[in-house]
Formats: C-alpha cells, structure tokens, sequence
C-alpha cells in the first residue's frame, strides 16, 4: 500500500493564520533588534559540505544532519548549524573586511534526528547573532545586553532567566585532576546532570571528602554572586581562577545596569565543551519546557577555517519562542492588517483592478471578490 | 497555583516515594491518598503530585508538563531522557542483572538471543564488549523466554532474585544498581530555582534521617 498523501514526517509542521503572523511579528522584531545594534543581515547556503559542519559542531551534533552525496561523491548536508557557515564566510569572503564583524541571520536547520524527546521538531527557525574579531568583555556582554532588550521587546523579561558559565572553569578543573578523555566525559555528564551524589563519588578518588562535596553542592544549585565567591574558596587552579574573574567582571557589569534579575551564574551549565571556549549561556522563559536559545564565546571555531579569531554569538530558537508566546496570548496585540477590509466587485475587470489599485496605492487592504463577472 | 508539580510513578515506588515526600514535610491527608485521583494537592497547596506509569515519568519532566520526578534508575538509563538528576533517593533499591538457565550460551562468542523489557539498556551493555544481539522485546514475564527457549538469557530488574530462582534462572551479571532518583527539567531547575532547591533540601534532611535511622 502506498504512503498516503497526507502524511506530514516527523518533526515537520505548517504554520498559518494567527500564529503565523506572530511567528513574523517576533522574527521582524528580534531583526530590528540586531539592526539597531549595527548587525548586517547574511544568507547562507541551506546545502553544503559535511565536512564544513564536521569542522564547525563537532562530529556528535554534525552527525545528526540530513545527508546526500553530491555529484563528484563528496558528502552533502542540509544545513543543522548556521554558525560554521558563517564562521567560514567570516574567514574568507570577509576576510579584509574590518574587525569586528556584526552579522545576523533568520535560517531554518535540519537534523535527522530531533535533540532530545521534548525538542520534537526536525526543522526550527533559528535567528542569531555572531560578533567576530572581538574578544573583550565588552562583546561578551554586548550579546548579552541584545538578548535582554529582545526579551524586552516580547515582554518576556519578568519570565525569563538566563544562565551563565564560563567552560574554563571545568576545563581548568580537569586539566588539575590530569582526567583523560573518557573520565573527562564522565565528569562532564555528572555535572551536566547536576547529578551530586555520584559527582562526589567520583572526585573523592581525587581530592578530599569536604572538597568534593562542597564542589558536588557547588554545581547543584544555580545563584548570583554568592556563587561565585564560594567557588572562588574551593577552586584554586589559576585557569578556573581567570575564568571566575571573568565571570564577575561581568557580573559587576550587569548589576550596574540592575538586570541581575534576569541572570543566574550556573557552574554546572557544561553541555558542549568541545565548542565553546569561554562564556556560555541558556535562555529560558516560563511556559517552555526546553531552552528557547543558547551562545557564548567559540574563540576556536574560525581557526578551522583559516583564519582564528577570537567569536561570541547567540541563537534564538524562532518556533520555541512561538509556542510560548502563542500560547499566552500574546498574539492579539500582533495581528496584522486588522485594519477593515474592502471587499471589490466590479461589473468588469478594468474597473476591479483600476479600483483595487488606487486602494492599494493609498495602502488599504482589500479583498478581490473572484467569483467571476461577466463582462 | 501550585509551585511545583511532581510526577510520582506509580507501583512498585509509589508507596516509598509518598512515605519519604511526607518525611520531608509534604502533607497528605488518608483520603488523598486512598482516592483514585492521577493528581493531588499537598495540604500547603505549594506541591501539585500527578501518578503515572514508571516509563512516562520521564515523558512529562522533560516536556516540562512535571517539573520534577520520583522515578526508578531502570526507567531513566532506558529512556533517555536529557534530564537533569540532582538526587539518589535510596527508595527501590533493586539491580539490573543478566540472568539465564547457566553461563554456557554467554561464553559463546556467536549470537546472542537477549530477553527483556529494556532492549536500549540490554543493547548498550552487549554493545560494549562487541557482542552479537538479538534483542527481543517483551513486556512481562520475562523469566519465561529462557525457559521456554526464545531467548539464551534476559536482562531485567531483580529485587530478591526471588522469581528467578523460582523459574529456574541465575543472576549471571549485574550490570548496574538501580535505585529511585529524582530528576529534574532542565528549564524548571532554573525557572524555578528556588523551589527545586527547597525540595532537594528538604528531601536531603529526609535521607539523612532515614540513614541515621530516625
């Protein structure tokens, strides 16, 4: 029996009417956003080479792109990421252009496989921001400061909480402990997993029982400056140190703009090591039960494309945003062309479209009546 | 508005799990708790507890439909989930073992017919030291498929070890202790910080008592 017709794949779905305009609505807005802080729209291609994205996500996340072989045999994928794409434009068309670069893009991403059973979808919208060639504090907290007025602008911010973590701070750890790689994962996903009882098992084999159980504690609960000073007592390696001091820098900084609120320090945020070299950060709102957005600093992804320089980004997962916004209501004040339509009937075509035309000219909306006149 | 709504699974866990939830200062009144109601408030009203099969536990947490969960370590390694597990509850404690009629067909190196309720966990320990597999899934009685010769041996959940020896089987292999945990979604953990932390807290002061023997 053939596939019937009106089967949708997995992870795949429409969008229209109501829901569709604020999917608009929040896209021109978060755009806007990013214009107003000078990021220059960049398309990418949706095809490409595997490799490119083996080189930019790392093998685990590239692993889960639709993939085909082109003509010539070399392995093609839709687009999962769109940052190794712009890391690459970045290195080469733009090479000579000056530093930093601002680019900012709206583009769907593919996987074959959904990221996890609540993150359903096999298509999402992502809208993002990379800052290229810049690698002070003051970039790492002007991507910040465009995720806080973007969650301004959609009135998320009293529903919002943004974590923040600096991977140094493990990496710092683990290189003390001299961790090879497979116990280096294990610590990791302990951490990751927030899971306290065995990550104090684990680390008693290295360092004393109040330690590890101070550090276990430590990356259980997130909270604001408190948590770092108590990290400052337990953790002494001189590259966690750098790590913490940068991580109050901008701390100071955003409690002098009082957003503090709004963030958390969370040392037990360490999903993706291999790609981010610095600062990193979630962004949850209420109403969703997975992160709507994700960046930080991957000071190390240009250099795979030639040229290495210091990158801090953020994406903004589109649908996510949707979802929770569509399902608070949000969308009333969002409708488009609310404005009274004119509906058209004319005895001949002329006269419609002549009529149609002055309307639209003078920016009504109107309504072509096409049940056929006769002429 | 409750504050945090937390998925129980039902069975085997659920008894100890109440227990231990009423020693770390949730109240329940008997008529809740003797209702056949899948959703319950606790006297405060902070803590709203739904009841729902073992396997779904983790479904709800990571939708984010629960933000927190009381769910056997079985039900998690089988799942999953991407999951956050701030705490061991020492509730449930059972193991996952390889068991079978003796040791012969695990000694040969051809293939390998695996019974169980768990064909990701079976598939991942088998999978490790680069042995062949054929999982067959089923969804009870497992201790029947090696006598009944469908399988060479099963992979399942043993409390006592009880049904096995009654059906003629050994524990070849433990592959993992499984006790309950406490999982947690990761969006609630930092939406609602405060009382997730609160409930660790106060279910930490539980254990501690509990193992003193309070």
């Amino acid at each position: 029996m053939s596939e019937p017709l009106s089967r949708i794949p997995a992870g795949m779905r429409y969008y229209s009417g109501s829901e569709a305009r604020l999917r608009r609505e929040i896209e021109n807005t978060l755009v806007s956003t990013f214009g107003g802080w000078s990021y220059e729209e960049i398309t990418t291609p949706t095809v490409d080479y595997y490799s490119l994205f083996e080189h930019g996500m790392g093998r685990s996340q590239a692993h889960h792109a639709f993939r085909f072989t082109d003509t010539d045999g070399r392995m093609l994928a839709i687009r999962p990421d769109v940052t190794s794409l712009v890391a690459r434009a970045a290195a080469t068309l733009f090479a000579e252009r000056e530093r930093p670069l601002r680019l900012c893009y709206v583009a769907p991403v593919f996987r074959q496989q959904p990221q996890s059973h609540a993150e359903w979808r096999r298509e999402s919208t992502q809208i993002g921001c990379e800052l290229i060639g810049a690698s002070s504090s003051v970039s790492d907290m002007e991507v910040l400061a465009i995720v806080c007025e973007v969650l301004d602008h959609l009135n998320l911010d009293r529903h919002c909480s943004i974590t923040l973590n600096d991977v140094e701070v493990f990496n710092g750890i683990a290189e003390e402990m001299h961790l090879g790689p497979d116990a280096r994962n294990e610590m990791r996903e302990l951490v990751d997993t927030r899971n306290a009882v065995d990550l104090e098992r684990f680390l008693a084999h290295y360092s004393c029982l109040a330690d590890s159980r101070a550090f276990a504690q430590l990356i259980q609960l997130s909270g604001k400056r408190k948590t770092l000073a108590e990290a400052r007592r337990l953790i002494t390696n001189a590259r966690s140190q750098a790590a913490l001091d940068r991580l109050e820098r901008l701390w100071s900084v955003i409690e002098s703009l009082q957003l503090e609120d709004r963030f958390e320090i969370d040392l037990g945020d360490v999903s993706r090591l291999d790609y981010y070299t610095g600062l990193t950060f979630k962004i949850y709102v209420s109403g969703a039960g997975t992160r709507v957005g994700s960046g930080g600093r991957y000071d190390g992804l240009t250099a795979s494309f030639g040229r290495a320089e210091p990158a801090v980004g953020f994406v903004l997962e589109l649908d996510a945003l949707t979802e929770v916004l569509f399902a608070r209501g949000y969308e009333s004040s969002l409708i488009h062309g609310s404005a009274e339509a004119t509906k058209l009937t004319a005895n001949n075509l002329r006269d419609l479209f002549v009529t149609a035309r002055k309307k639209r000219a003078r920016g009504k909306r109107v309504v072509i009546n096409s049940i056929e006149v006769s002429d | 508005m409750t504050d945090l709504t937390i998925a129980i699974a039902k069975g085997r866990l659920q008894e100890e799990a109440l227990e231990l939830l009423t020693s770390a200062g949730l109240g329940f009144s008997s008529e809740t708790l003797s209702s056949r109601r899948l959703a319950v408030e606790d006297e405060s009203g902070r803590y709203c507890l739904i009841f729902v099969k073992p396997a779904d536990v983790p479904v709800y947490v990571e939708h984010g439909i629960a933000d927190c969960g009381i769910v056997g370590r079985d039900v998690l390694l089988e799942s999953d989930a991407d999951l956050l597990q701030p705490l061991s509850l020492n509730i449930g404690a059972c193991r996952i073992v390889v068991a079978a009629k003796d040791d012969t067909p695990l000694r040969q190196l051809g293939m390998l017919r695996v019974a169980t309720k768990y064909p990701r966990i079976a598939a991942q320990h088998f999978g490790a030291r680069g042995v062949a597999v054929d999982i067959i899934k089923l969804s009870g009685s497992v201790e029947l498929a090696p006598v009944l010769g469908l399988a060479d041996c099963i992979v399942d959940l043993v409390e006592t070890g009880k049904t096995l020896q009654e059906n003629g089987l050994g524990i070849i292999e433990v592959i993992t202790d499984s006790a309950a945990r406490l999982v947690v979604n990761r969006a609630s953990y930092q939406l609602k910080a405060e009382a997730v932390g609160q409930l660790i807290k106060s279910l930490e002061v539980a254990l501690l008592r509990r193992a003193s023997g309070d």
